[in-house]
């Protein structure tokens, strides 16, 4: 079976560097814990299937792009995504 | 904003943004590309600005992150069409499928995506448009956002009488 890195690297670094900013403001109400990562990971799966490959893509039968940037987006959060401390601002 | 749209929103942003991804992803060979794609991750950038507001959107945009995006994405299309010029002699040459034989086999080997349409640099090109275009369309509306929220702040505040 042949795996094309073409998307998976390209998908896992645009997911990447949007996973770096996901930085909650640590003032805030909001709290999104990891069961939101969970649901969305398990969401991204099933939409990927849904999706199936490109044309002339044999390699899996899953939207292996889509797959790539939901596991930049999270391991970018885990990395990169640290705790928002406000600043005041000077207009 | 109401408190099911403030639990929705963000896992919606984030397959909003892998759709975005894999349209750019797919450029070449399904419709989309670059700029669709980028406009796509902008609306899951903006879906979330709307709804949480400035201050507690959990995708925080420095302005030193959008500017280097931008600049990264400007800089890699303009230096992918100069490796063109430099091993070619044109600009913009597809050096990773090298229609015409001139290039040699290990700069087409460098410059070729991994997939099975040998579609060369056009991939990359999408990946860098799409750069651009995700930060440009976020920043228009992060500087609305922070016109209107800032501006308010500095109407609040008491205005000393020149005397």
């Amino acid at each position: 079976m042949i795996i094309y890195y073409g998307p998976l690297i390209f998908g896992f670094l645009l997911g990447f560097i949007l996973g770096t900013r996901i930085r909650i403001n640590s003032e805030s109400g909001l709290k999104f814990n990891a069961s939101v990562y969970l649901i969305f990971i398990i969401v991204a799966f099933i939409i990927a299937y849904l999706l199936g490959p490109f044309p002339y893509y044999k390699d899996i039968p899953l939207a292996n792009g889509f797959l790539a940037a939901a596991i930049g987006i999270i391991l970018g959060k885990l990395i990169l995504g640290r705790e928002k401390i406000p600043q005041k601002t000077q207009n | 904003m109401s408190t099911i749209l403030k639990i929705f929103v963000f896992p919606a942003a984030m397959v909003v943004m892998c759709l975005g991804v894999l349209t750019i992803l797919g450029g070449h060979i399904t419709p989309g590309g670059g700029f669709q794609g980028g406009a796509m991750i902008a609306a899951g950038l903006i879906f979330c600005l709307i709804v949480y507001g400035l201050k507690e959107s959990p995708f925080n945009l420095s302005h030193d992150f959008l500017s280097a995006i931008e600049s990264i994405g400007a800089l890699a299309y303009v230096f992918l069409g100069l490796a063109g010029l430099l091993f070619s002699g044109f600009f913009l040459y597809n050096l990773g499928v090298d229609l015409y034989h001139i290039v040699p086999a290990p700069i087409q080997a460098i410059f070729n995506y991994s997939d099975p349409t040998n579609a060369g640099i056009v991939p990359y090109l999408n990946f860098v448009v799409g750069l651009k275009v995700m930060v440009g369309l976020s920043a228009i509306v992060y500087a609305f956002l922070a016109f209107r929220e800032y501006g308010e702040e500095a109407v609040d505040e008491p205005i000393e009488e020149i005397e």
